[in-house]
């Protein structure tokens, strides 16, 4: 048995100066240990391959038997939210499609002129300090270090080390991240910032539209006549949601443009509500309405328009870096300006990514929102923490956003 | 130097910790205990430690974290300071008994998990990165140690057969010619 003695700790003393001489060649750069990095990394390719499927029952019993209760109660959440968002997506596609158009129309850059390359997330991270996965896609994809990575919630992380086949991705988490970003004050505080008004297809209020209809009845009864009914021009449409060129939500939100898209939060919200009619009897059937102008308006519908108009004065920008954190932190939004005049900032509001000529994503990815607001004392300005969209610890689906920032284009 | 390489402890061990790497990098990166990942490489390092000493579980912890740093992407170096000490602090149990029970060599084993996994954000610190302190820092030291003290009685064996460790042999004193 061995025995510690002053000779074997010599021996210690050699290792931990060779792992330091080691750490100091590979911070600098060498390209040796790149090699030999990359050569262990291909060799252990096939052992890690058959370990996946010999171990892979494994990992299912485990997971089914610590998840269940996690997934039922997760599956019940997730209806609630769906229903709860079914009423908005009609008008949050709508309001995208506007924006990609006005920034097409302006020959501005928007996400979905950007290629992206589906990956799946195949490891996680193996240990407790690094917030980093692996994914299936390398630089056969045509995916290079640097690029940011995106789910369907928003932004995720970005590649750190591409091999051929896979790649590495340092979450938003990870203590080393930062990105710059732009947080849209005033956001925070949209249901405060607005009323509602409700109109009809037509434009007029409901009560506008009883006025009509009870002036119209009353010339129809004194005419005696009954005309039929065409449906008016416009009555569904809400404004934003037409199709323009054709274009349609699904087409935008088809498999070739899924990029999460912020949109420009200073422009009107126009939400539309369709109910069905209820079932007319013959005895029961209403004369032909027509309103002042003399168009014809189609009593039945129920179809509300709610035009939510926001103080643009309110929306401004403020520029800041996001910087991880660590596994159980969240992100941090720094070296802002707190200059109450130009933008409040404030729990709730959005923070997207900022893009710029040396920033490694482009513009308007959404992150996240502001979940709480500390204040320093001097000029250091305030810190916010930021809630993320994506859920970092269930990752499967992602994609590669292959965007490279104009200063490292090579011409 | 190749019949040295052929003879010695690493030509099993370069193997057996390429297993234990494809094992941390597939199924221990989902059985999560508490939130906090096991780490069964720097348990086996931990473990040679315990069953040949410090000299010889420092070496198998640096081998076994340059592996881990050339596979992982980290600074290459940085996990494989924290394992060498991981396998220098469990083979002090050499220092105390000769012949060990299972529970003692558990208990070193998973101490040197713990100050293997304590070691991992100082040397990260060292070479500047900006807070790698997990949040709940605690937790995941204690959770490591007790998850590689709970391993070490298939790691221990393991690592013995990887390092050609033998048991002590008694030899019987050599008879004396009566006067």
């Amino acid at each position: 048995m061995a025995i510690y003695t002053v000779g074997r700790r010599r021996v210690i003393i050699a290792l931990l100066l060779t792992g330091a001489l080691l750490l100091t060649l590979d911070l600098r750069g060498n390209s040796v240990l790149d090699t030999v990095r990359d050569g262990f990394s291909r060799a252990m390719a096939p052992v890690e391959q058959a370990t996946d499927v010999v171990t892979t029952p494994v990992q299912r019993a485990w997971s089914s038997f610590s998840n269940y209760d996690d997934l039922e109660r997760e599956n019940q959440a997730l209806r609630d939210e769906i229903d709860r968002q079914r009423g908005t997506q009609a008008a949050a596609e709508a309001s995208i499609i506007d924006y990609q158009l006005l920034l097409a129309l302006n020959n501005l850059p928007s996400l979905s002129g950007i290629e992206t390359a589906k990956a799946q997330v195949v490891g996680g991270a193996t240990n407790n300090i690094d917030q980093i996965v692996e994914i299936n896609k390398g630089s056969d994809s045509g995916i290079s270090i640097g690029m940011p990575v995106v789910n369907q919630a928003g932004l995720i992380g970005k590649i750190t080390q591409v091999n051929a086949t896979t790649s590495k991705v340092m979450l938003i988490s990870d203590p080393r991240y930062s990105i710059p970003v732009e947080i849209l004050g005033g956001t925070g505080d949209r249901d405060e910032g607005r009323e509602p008004t409700n109109t009809t297809p037509s434009g007029k209020t409901e009560e506008e539209l009883d006025e009509i209809i009870s002036q119209s009845i009353a010339d129809a009864e004194a005419a005696g006549t009954a005309e039929t009914a065409d449906d008016p021009a416009g009555t569904t449409d809400s404004g934003a949601s037409g199709g323009i060129d054709g274009l349609t939500p699904a087409d935008v939100f088809e498999d070739d443009v899924a990029l999460p898209q912020a949109g420009d939060p200073n422009e009107a919200t126009t939400t539309t509500t369709t109910t069905m009619p209820e079932a007319i009897s013959a005895d029961n059937e209403l004369p032909t309405l027509t309103d002042a102008e003399g168009s014809p308006i189609e009593p039945s519908s129920s179809t509300t328009t709610t035009t939510l108009l926001l103080n643009p004065d309110q929306l401004e920008k403020e520029y800041g870096v996001l910087r991880g954190r660590g596994q159980g932190r969240p992100p941090q939004v720094r070296f802002l300006q707190d200059i109450p005049s130009l933008a409040v900032l404030q729990v709730g509001d959005l923070i997207e990514t900022a893009g710029g000529s040396r920033s490694l994503a482009p513009p308007n990815i959404p992150v996240g929102r502001v979940i709480n607001r500390a204040d320093r004392p001097g000029v250091a300005g305030p810190l916010l923490e930021i809630e993320l969209n994506a859920d970092l610890d269930k990752l499967n689906f992602v994609r590669v956003v292959l965007f490279q920032p104009l200063t490292e284009v090579v011409e | 130097m190749f019949a040295a390489f052929a003879q010695g402890s690493l030509i099993r061990l370069i193997p057996v910790g390429m297993v234990m790497l494809a094992l941390q990098r597939t199924v221990f990166v989902d059985i999560k205990v508490a939130g906090v990942t096991v780490q069964v490489v720097l348990a086996l390092a931990a473990a040679a430690g315990a069953s040949g000493g410090s000299e010889r579980g420092a070496v198998a912890g640096f081998v076994l974290g340059a592996m881990f740093d050339l596979v992982e992407g980290t600074p290459l170096g940085s996990t494989a300071i924290a394992f060498t000490i991981a396998g220098a602090v469990a083979g002090l149990l050499a220092v105390i008994t000769a012949e060990p029970q299972w529970w003692l060599k558990a208990l070193f084993v998973g101490l040197g998990c713990a100050a293997g996994e304590a070691l991992l954000p100082v040397v990260r610190v060292f070479i500047g990165e900006e807070s790698p302190w997990p949040a709940n820092m605690l937790k995941v030291i204690l959770v490591v140690g007790l998850a590689g003290a709970l391993m070490s009685p298939v790691l221990v064996p393991l690592s013995r057969w990887c390092l050609k460790i033998r048991g002590p042999a008694w030899t019987a004193p050599v008879e004396q010619q009566p006067i």
